[in-house]
C-alpha cells in the first residue's frame, strides 16, 4: 500500500552566508497530520516554513508536495492594507460578505469593525482579521508561523479548537509556535 | 480579471499615491513659465525639454514605494504563493499605474504645450508620444525599484537612468521631426516597438527579482 | 553532458592555479607589444595632414573605448552564463570585471576630452557617442554599488547578473550612435566591410596597440578576479593552503 504523502522532506539544511541554519531535517506530512517545529529563535523555524511554501530553496536536500490547491498560509506579516477598511481588505482577499463571515466575527469580536480603516485596529485585532481567511479556507494544507501571537484567550482557544476541528476534516496543519496548541501534532526540533 | 479590479482599489484608495505625482507635475509646467522671461519664442523652446524632464520626474516619484508597501506588509509573498503568474500581476499593476497617473499626466502635459504653442496640430501628435513615454519611463522606473527593494528607491533610481537616457534622446528628437514636418509616424512606431517589447519583458525580469529578494 | 564540461572548468580553485600559470606570459608580452606600439606610434609615424601631431592619442583612446565595450560584452556573457548554469565563478568575474571596466571607459573619456581640445575646440560635446560612454561609465559604477550595497552575496551576485543583461542594451546603441545621429564624432575609420580609411603607416601601430592594451587589461582583470575570489572563498581551506 502506497502512501501518500502531502509534503515529504529529506535532508533539508540551509545556510545563509556560509553559516549553516539548520541541517538533516526530514519529515513527512500526511492527509489529517499535524506538524508541529520547534526551536530556540533564530533556529529557521519561519525558513523552514518558507521554504515549505515553495519561497526560499534549501541550499542542500530536497522537498516534494503532492497537493491538489494552494497552502493557505500566514506569516508574522498579516498581509493586510494598512489604509483600506476591513472591508476593503477582505475583498481584496475574495472573502465574500455573507452570513457564514458575520456569524465568525462576532465569535471573534470584530463585527462591528468592518468599517474601521485597518491601521486603527489594534495588533491583536488585525492578527484576528488576518486568521479570517484561515478560518475560511478550502486548502487542504494550511502553513502558520506563530498565530498565537498577539491572541487574547478567548481568541486562543476558538482558534485551537478551530485547529484541531480542521484536523478532522481531511487537512493538514504545519505550524510553529513557541506557545503550546493542544492539537495532536509531531513534533520537530530545529536546535541541533 | 479580478486582479484588475484588485490593483486599481488598491491604488484609487491611497489617493497619496496617484494625486502627488500628478499634482507635483502641474506645478512644474505651471512654474516653468514664470521663472523664464516672457518671451514666447524662448518658452517654447525650453517647453519641451521641461515637458519630458517633468514627465521622467513625475513617473520616478510614482513608483517610489510601488512594490515597497507590499513587500513591508507580506502580500508579495502571498502572490508568489497564491498565483502561477506574477510577472502578469505585477504588469496588471503597473497598467493601472499608468491609467491613474500616466494617462492623466499625458492629457495635463498636452493641455499645456496647446497653451504654449498655440497650435493644435502640436498637441494633438504630441498626446500618444507622451503617454507611450510615461510608460516605458514607468516600466524602467518599476525595474529599477525592484533591483533595491529593500535598500531604499534612490539607488533603484540611479541604475535605471543610464537606461533612460537614450530614450530621452530619441524624445528630443520626435519634437524636431514634429516641427519639421518629417519622419513622426516613424518614429511613434519605433515607440510602440520599443514599448511592447519593454510591456512583456520588464514584468517577467521583475517577477525574477522579486523572487530572488523574497528567498 | 554541456552541464558536466561546463562545471569542470568552473571550479575557482582551478581557475586561480591555471591563471598563475598563464600570468606573466600574458603580461610581458602584452607590456612589450604596448611599449612598442606607443614607441613606433608616438615618434615613427607621420603627422596628420588635418590634425598634426595630436591625432596620436588614439594610440590610448581607442583601445580603450574598445576594451570598456567588450569588457561590458564580456560581463554580459559571464552574467548569462551564471543565470542559466549557476556557474559561481561567473558571477566572481562578473564582479571583478565590472571596476576595471569602469577604469578603461574613464580613461576612454579623458582621453576623447583631451583629444577634443585641439581638434573641435572643446573639451566636451554633447554628441551620441560621447553620451552614450558616459552612460556607461555610469552604467558601471551604478553596477559596483549595486553589488556593494548587499549583504547576502548570493542575492547580490543574481541581481547583478540581471542588471548586466539589462543594461546591455546600451552597447549597440554607442555602435550605432554614430551611424544613427549625424555627430560631431568621426565615424567609423576601420570597418570588416571597407578598406580603412585610415594611412596603414597609422593603422599598424594601432592595431598593436589594441593588442597590447587589451592583453594589459586581461591581466588587470586576472589580478582583480584573483582578489575577488580569494575574498568570497575565503572560508573554503584550499584558500588557506594557497595563501
Amino acid at each position: 500500500m502506497t502512501m501518500t504523502y502531502l509534503i515529504q522532506a529529506e535532508n533539508l539544511s540551509y545556510k545563509i552566508n556560509e553559516k549553516k541554519l539548520f541541517q538533516n531535517i526530514s519529515f513527512e506530512v500526511n492527509a489529517n497530520s499535524a506538524l508541529h517545529i520547534t526551536g530556540s529563535n533564530g533556529s529557521g523555524k519561519t525558513t523552514l516554513l518558507r521554504i515549505i511554501l515553495g519561497i526560499s530553496k534549501p541550499t542542500r536536500g530536497s522537498i516534494e508536495t503532492n497537493l491538489t490547491s494552494d497552502m493557505c498560509y500566514l506569516g508574522h506579516k498579516n498581509a493586510l492594507k494598512q489604509y483600506l477598511t476591513v472591508e476593503d481588505n477582505l475583498i481584496l482577499q475574495s472573502i465574500q460578505h455573507n452570513k457564514p463571515l458575520d456569524t465568525l466575527l462576532k465569535d471573534i469580536d470584530l463585527y462591528d469593525k468592518l468599517d474601521v480603516v485597518v491601521s486603527n485596529l489594534s495588533f491583536g485585532q488585525q492578527k484576528k482579521i488576518a486568521l479570517l481567511k484561515v478560518f475560511l479556507n478550502e486548502s487542504e494544507l494550511l502553513v502558520l508561523d506563530e498565530p498565537c501571537v498577539g491572541l487574547d484567550g478567548k481568541a486562543q482557544t476558538f482558534l485551537t479548537s478551530f485547529l484541531q476541528e480542521e484536523l478532522g476534516k481531511n487537512k493538514s496543519i504545519i505550524f510553529s509556535s513557541h506557545i503550546n496548541l493542544n492539537i495532536d501534532a509531531k513534533s520537530i526540533n530545529l536546535d541541533n | 480579471m479580478n486582479i484588475l479590479y484588485f490593483e486599481f482599489l488598491k491604488l484609487r484608495k491611497k489617493s497619496r499615491g496617484w494625486l502627488g505625482p500628478i499634482l507635483v507635475f502641474i506645478l512644474i509646467m505651471t512654474a516653468f513659465p514664470l521663472t523664464v522671461e516672457f518671451l514666447n519664442e524662448d518658452l517654447e523652446q525650453a517647453f519641451f525639454s521641461i515637458l519630458w524632464i517633468a514627465v521622467l520626474l513625475v513617473m520616478m516619484l510614482a513608483t517610489e514605494d510601488i512594490f515597497l508597501e507590499d513587500f513591508n506588509d507580506g502580500s508579495l509573498e502571498q502572490l508568489v504563493i497564491h498565483t502561477e503568474s506574477l510577472s502578469f500581476v505585477i504588469g496588471v499593476k503597473i497598467l493601472i499605474y499608468w491609467a491613474l497617473i500616466g494617462i492623466p499626466v499625458s492629457v495635463i502635459g498636452s493641455i499645456y504645450c496647446l497653451g504654449i504653442t498655440s497650435s493644435y496640430e502640436m498637441a494633438l501628435l504630441i498626446f500618444p508620444v507622451l503617454l507611450i513615454s510615461s510608460y516605458i519611463f514607468l516600466n524602467l522606473f518599476c525595474f529599477g525599484n525592484s533591483l533595491t527593494l529593500t535598500k531604499g528607491s534612490v539607488l533603484g533610481t540611479l541604475i535605471t537612468m543610464p537606461l533612460l537616457l537614450p530614450l530621452l534622446v530619441v524624445l528630443g528628437k520626435v519634437v524636431i521631426a514634429i516641427n519639421l514636418g518629417l519622419n513622426y509616424f516613424d518614429f511613434l512606431i519605433l515607440l510602440l516597438g520599443v514599448l511592447s517589447i519593454i510591456i512583456v519583458t520588464i514584468p517577467l525580469i521583475i517577477s525574477f527579482v522579486i523572487r530572488a529578494h523574497l528567498e | 553532458m554541456i552541464k558536466k564540461f561546463i562545471h569542470q572548468f568552473a571550479s575557482p580553485k582551478t581557475y586561480l592555479k591555471q591563471v598563475d600559470k598563464a600570468y606573466s606570459f600574458i603580461f610581458f608580452t602584452s607590456l612589450s607589444i604596448y611599449l612598442i606600439a606607443i614607441f613606433w606610434g608616438l615618434l615613427l609615424t607621420p603627422e596628420d595632414f588635418v590634425q598634426g601631431h595630436s591625432y596620436r592619442i588614439i594610440y590610448l583612446h581607442v583601445p580603450a573605448s574598445f576594451i570598456s565595450q567588450s569588457l561590458y560584452l564580456g560581463m554580459a556573457f559571464a552574467s548569462a552564463i551564471f543565470l542559466i548554469w549557476k556557474v559561481k565563478l561567473s558571477a566572481y568575474l562578473v564582479r571583478s570585471i565590472a571596476p576595471i571596466g569602469a577604469m578603461t571607459t574613464f580613461i576612454a573619456l579623458v582621453s576623447g576630452s583631451i583629444w577634443g581640445i585641439p581638434t573641435w575646440g572643446t573639451w566636451w560635446a554633447w554628441d551620441a557617442r560621447i553620451i552614450s560612454t558616459l552612460i556607461l561609465f555610469i552604467m558601471y559604477l551604478g553596477l559596483i554599488s549595486l553589488h556593494d550595497s548587499f549583504t547576502n552575496n548570493e542575492k547580490a551576485d543574481k541581481f547583478l547578473a540581471i542588471l548586466v543583461l539589462v543594461g546591455s542594451v546600451n552597447i549597440p546603441i554607442i555602435k550605432m550612435s554614430v551611424e544613427w545621429w549625424s555627430t560631431l564624432h568621426q565615424s567609423a575609420s576601420i570597418t570588416i566591410t571597407q578598406k580603412p580609411a585610415i594611412d596603414p603607416s597609422m593603422l599598424y601601430p594601432l592595431f598593436a596597440s589594441a593588442i597590447g592594451f587589451t592583453g594589459l587589461v586581461i591581466c588587470l582583470v586576472i589580478l582583480s578576479s584573483k582578489l575577488h575570489i580569494l575574498d568570497r572563498e575565503r572560508n573554503k581551506s584550499w584558500v588557506k593552503d594557497y595563501v
